[in-house]
């Protein structure tokens, strides 16, 4: 079939560019195998890392998706630099983009819990539509307009394998180009199995393959129970009834009142805050002020790699987080600065309107000061190197 | 001594069809013409002589039937010389029936729970085919009102086929109720005391319990009466580990009643009743079938077992049932799910004992107070995990239930009782209850 | 009460003979009375005074006809054997019972039985249970006469009919209907 054979070119095509370009982050080079990538999912990979795409020519997505890092941010930066001379500071950190295949547009669900949207405040409503928007972001890939990212999509060195697959005079037509183009990228997401893996310990066990030594189950006991770290409440940790393994994230939102991040450019200024859900584009939960400081629960699969923690990077160590999590409310002056009256100024990060949304009545959240912590700091270690089983195993 | 011969009914409808047709015949003499009349004289002859003829083949046989040879013996079955039968009606007809229960909870320390409900509401009809064949459906609604937003449920309890292959075998094939314990296929509101079912009858064997399958009945002439067949089973892939259904009924979380189940693994069971006796019944029963379905980390099997009883001599009415079932490979399973609030338990068990008594009766009416103590446990043990991972056996409940059953016609009874726990106190209640069946 | 849907006549032709026909009306009547000879068809017809009276001694009449076999040899009268139909659950049960002279049970037989449940009612050790009763026996199940567990409806429908032919046998010797 002509389609199966233009697969093989554009397979083929694709790891000649590679050697040749020598450019692009880690990972095994891609040996062709029987799934290989559809001839939009390859396009969409070499979008995905193309740099030229940028205002600075030096950023493409994989520059702040770093397959090193689980796709998520490539360093322990809070937020990346953006812009056209990588001097314009970013909001929050990068996200991974790993396990995002079955999240939703964002929704409320019977429950009337807020549910499903990619970025950290849900306001795109499709990988596609995530895709898009760095291209065009100020402090991202700065591209002035749309018809640059075209001007300059045109000129990369695939561009006729762009025109092959979505017609020779897609370029005249910029606005179908973009949608073309960020579909393939979407494409490339939902196809690659480094986004979707699961090859990690944890799945191992799941099928029943591998064990666990006797730390890490006792990390998962700590994970599970409900009355210790109850993290399975947010990051489900068990099969699906239809055997689907599970994603360690259920796409809702949590406000857990993390510490300000001082080294945050935009949080030089007190008045500025980053109030996350009600706050986002398009004003469409502005009036959800219950929503005020809440953010997308994110995937722990490869959390162990991750340099940065919460949308704010405020935390650079997995110790330090889960510590957090666990003393936020028993020992608040660990975390946040105190007010001049002596007294802690909890949820710092929160005007004082909004400081009651923090989530205070799940464990581990529900208790007080001076009150023993829900982890210690052995058990810490044990949740660690459970979640350290989470790791996919590199390909 | 009087001798009146009377005409059958379609004799005599007969009869008085045709002195009406010549009583209408007679009052439109004037209009009709002769040769209509001729006609309708010509059909009532012909009528009268058919009607004349059935008196006499009927006459006929009646005389001749003292002369068929002395042939069976005084066993219950007959020969199988053939013979002209009774005259019951093997005729095709379909039969509704039904069962309902309401029911009224207060629990007496924290009468904010109480709740009335219609508990369940089933229609199911009957339908025969031939002689041989039947159909045998039931579709049930739970707590009234069904939607997404409501909590009733629609399902359908049985739908299988009975065929009777020989007098002592039949066959059914379908969905039908597991001949398990003393409740499961007698479950309607009259054929129970108490007006909820025991616990040890729903939390241990999953009341009421029904698989899709193959089952052949034998009914034999000693009073023994044996079920066996193959069927679907549990599927494990459905324990939810973070609920507390499975540590309410272990098996009514994980069962599948046919809707879209898994089906890989399938079941054997069989049962063997004794009721030689008038007013006993022995008996007991065995399940066991794989629980995985290729889709769980491990494959594991679910194995069910019970023996019950049940005396009525005179006014009383006693009965008692033992039943334990137990789950293989839940280490395996419950490894991914450590730390969580429900795992899956090894083992489980109940049993219980009862007493009735038909204290008074007027007509139909009929008080029969009662008694029944049971002891059961949905997580009897569970296997090993390692030190600190595997969870501590569940405390055995016990339960007192004490009242009566007021039958107010056959087929209507309302129901009273009270029941205290042991562990659960805050569980402890009053019920009332109206049931139905018919 | 039973919802019959779609029924048709009695059927006259033979049905199929072992399915859960177990024994003819004359097979049985053949049984309970060895020596007779013939059986006369009587047909008994309670009037309306009778039909009081049964009620009012806790009896449903039910119907005002009932065809009796009277079993005779020669010209002395051996017995009565009356054949009736009661609803088990869902399905009809065809029994037939046997009275002496004194008015007394001498045998129950069951003719035909389709319930699913309760077979165990065709057992001798269940229907021995009448042998003997008379008009006077409360004949009640769970009183004189024992239940078969899981089949309490089919017992106590069989057990009422019984009960209504003694009654209604009884009634028609006294009042001369029955040689």
């Amino acid at each position: 079939m002509a389609a199966g054979s233009l697969k093989w070119f554009v397979a083929a095509g694709v790891a000649a560019l590679l050697s040749a370009c020598g450019g692009g982050t880690g990972g095994a080079p891609a040996a062709p195998t029987e799934t290989a990538l559809s001839a939009q999912a390859s396009l969409g990979e070499q979008i995905f890392k193309d740099v030229s795409l940028s205002a600075s020519d030096r950023q493409s997505c994989a520059t702040c998706h770093s397959a090193d890092t689980g796709h998520a941010g490539p360093n322990d930066l809070p937020a990346q630099f953006g812009g056209a001379l990588l001097d314009q500071p970013g909001r929050r950190s990068s996200p991974s983009i790993r396990y995002l295949a079955s999240n939703t547009a964002f929704h409320f669900d019977s429950e009337g819990t807020p549910t499903g949207g990619f970025f950290w405040d849900g306001r795109a409503t499709s990988l596609q539509d995530q895709a898009g928007r760095p291209f065009l972001a100020a402090n991202e890939m700065a591209n002035p307009d749309l018809a640059d990212v075209i001007a300059k999509l045109s000129r990369a060195a695939y561009a006729a394998q762009f025109r092959e697959v979505f017609g020779a005079d897609i370029f005249s037509r910029p606005d179908d180009a973009f949608a073309r183009m960020t579909l393939a990228l979407q494409q490339f997401q939902r196809e690659d199995l480094r986004l979707r893996a699961f090859t990690s310990k944890y799945d191992e066990f799941l099928r029943g393959k591998a064990s666990l030594s006797e730390q890490e189950l006792r990390g998962l006991a700590l994970f599970n129970r409900a009355d210790k770290g109850n993290c399975a409440a947010c990051h489900p940790s068990a099969k699906a009834s239809d055997g689907s393994h599970p994603l360690f994230t259920d796409f809702s939102y949590d406000n857990l009142g993390v510490p300000r991040n001082p080294a945050l450019a935009h949080n030089a200024d007190p008045a500025v805050f980053d109030l996350g859900l009600c706050a986002r584009e398009g004003g469409d939960m502005a009036a959800r002020t219950d929503l005020c400081g809440a953010f997308k629960v994110p995937s722990l699969r490869n959390v162990a790699l991750r340099k940065v923690f919460f949308h704010n990077g405020r935390f650079k160590t997995l110790k330090d987080t889960l510590t957090f999590y666990v003393q936020r409310d028993t020992n608040p002056e660990k975390w946040y600065p105190l007010n001049p009256d002596g007294s802690v100024n909890k949820f710092d990060d929160l005007p004082a309107a909004y400081k009651a949304n923090v989530n205070t009545s799940e464990a581990p959240y529900n208790r007080g000061p001076g009150d023993v912590p829900a982890l210690s700091d052995a058990e810490i270690d044990d949740v660690i190197a459970f979640l350290a089983t989470l790791t996919d195993a590199v390909r | 001594m009087n001798r009146r011969l009377h005409l059958s009914t379609p004799l005599r409808r007969t009869a008085l069809a045709a002195s009406l047709l010549l009583a209408a015949t007679c009052s439109h003499a004037q209009t009709a013409t002769e040769a209509e009349l001729a006609r309708k004289l010509d059909q009532l002859a012909a009528e009268l002589a058919s009607v004349k003829a059935q008196l006499q083949q009927m006459q006929q046989q009646r005389a001749a039937s003292p002369q068929v040879t002395q042939a069976a013996p005084a066993a219950p079955i007959a020969a199988a010389a053939p013979a002209p039968v009774a005259t019951s009606r093997a005729e095709p007809a379909t039969v509704l029936s039904s069962y309902g229960e309401i029911i009224y909870n207060r629990p007496t320390r924290h009468s904010e729970m109480a709740q009335a409900d219609v508990r369940r509401f089933v229609l199911g009809f009957q339908h025969r085919f031939d002689a041989k064949t039947k159909l045998v459906t039931e579709l049930e609604v739970e707590h009234a009102v069904t939607s997404s937003s409501d909590p009733g449920e629609v399902a359908i309890e049985q739908a299988y086929v009975e065929h009777q292959l020989a007098p002592t075998w039949a066959a059914r094939a379908g969905l039908f109720l597991m001949p398990v314990g003393l409740l499961n296929e007698n479950h309607e509101p009259t054929a129970f005391y108490g007006v909820e079912r025991n616990f040890v009858e729903t939390a241990i064997i999953p009341t009421t319990w029904r698989e899709g399958g193959l089952q052949i009945v034998g009914s034999f002439d000693n009073g023994l009466t044996l079920q066996t067949g193959i069927s679907t089973g549990f599927d494990l892939t459905k324990w939810d580990a973070s609920a507390s259904d499975g540590r309410e009924s272990p098996l009514g979380s994980i069962h599948q009643e046919l809707a879209l189940a898994k089906a890989r693994d399938l079941a054997v069971f069989g049962a063997l009743n004794w009721r030689g006796i008038p007013g006993l019944q022995v008996g007991g029963s065995l399940f066991s079938g794989g629980a995985s379905h290729g889709q769980a980390g491990a494959s594991a099997r679910v194995t069910l077992w019970d023996l019950h009883t049940r005396w009525t001599p005179g006014r009383w009415d006693l009965s008692a049932l033992y039943s334990r079932g137990s789950i293989s490979n839940t280490a395996a399973l419950n490894a991914p799910l450590v730390g969580s609030a429900t795992l899956i338990p090894q083992s489980f068990d109940g049993w219980y004992a009862q007493a009735a008594y038909k204290l008074w009766t007027h007509e139909d009416y009929v008080l029969s107070p009662f008694l029944r103590y049971e002891q059961f446990n949905t997580a009897r043990s569970f296997a090993d995990l390692g030190p600190g991972l595997t969870p501590g056996a569940g405390a055995t409940e016990r339960a007192v239930t004490l009242g009566a059953n007021f039958q107010v016609s056959p087929g209507i009874v309302i129901k009273a009782d009270l029941q205290n726990f042991r562990e659960n106190k805050d569980a402890n209640r009053v019920n009332l209850g109206l049931g139905w069946s018919f | 009460m039973r919802l019959v849907l779609a029924t048709s006549a009695i059927a006259l032709a033979p049905a199929s003979a072992f399915a859960v026909d177990y024994l003819s009306a004359e097979q049985a009547a053949k049984l309970m009375f060895p020596e007779a000879e013939r059986f006369e068809s009587h047909d008994v017809s309670l009037d309306a005074a009778q039909m009081q009276k049964l009620d009012a001694a806790g009896v449903r009449a039910r119907s005002a006809r009932w065809p009796v076999r009277v079993a005779q040899r020669g010209a002395s009268t051996l017995g009565y054997v009356v054949v009736d139909e009661v609803v088990g659950k869902f399905e009809l049960i065809t029994y037939a019972v046997g009275i002496g002279l004194d008015g007394a049970v001498k045998q129950v037989e069951v003719l035909s039985y389709r319930e699913s449940h309760g077979h165990e009612i065709r057992l001798p050790a269940w229907r021995r249970q009448f042998v003997g009763k008379t008009a006077a026996s409360p004949l009640h199940i769970g009183d004189d006469i024992a239940n078969i567990s899981g089949a309490t409806l089919s017992c106590s429908h069989v057990t009422d009919g019984v009960k209504r032919i003694v009654a209604v046998v009884d009634l028609a010797r006294r009042s001369g209907a029955l040689p």
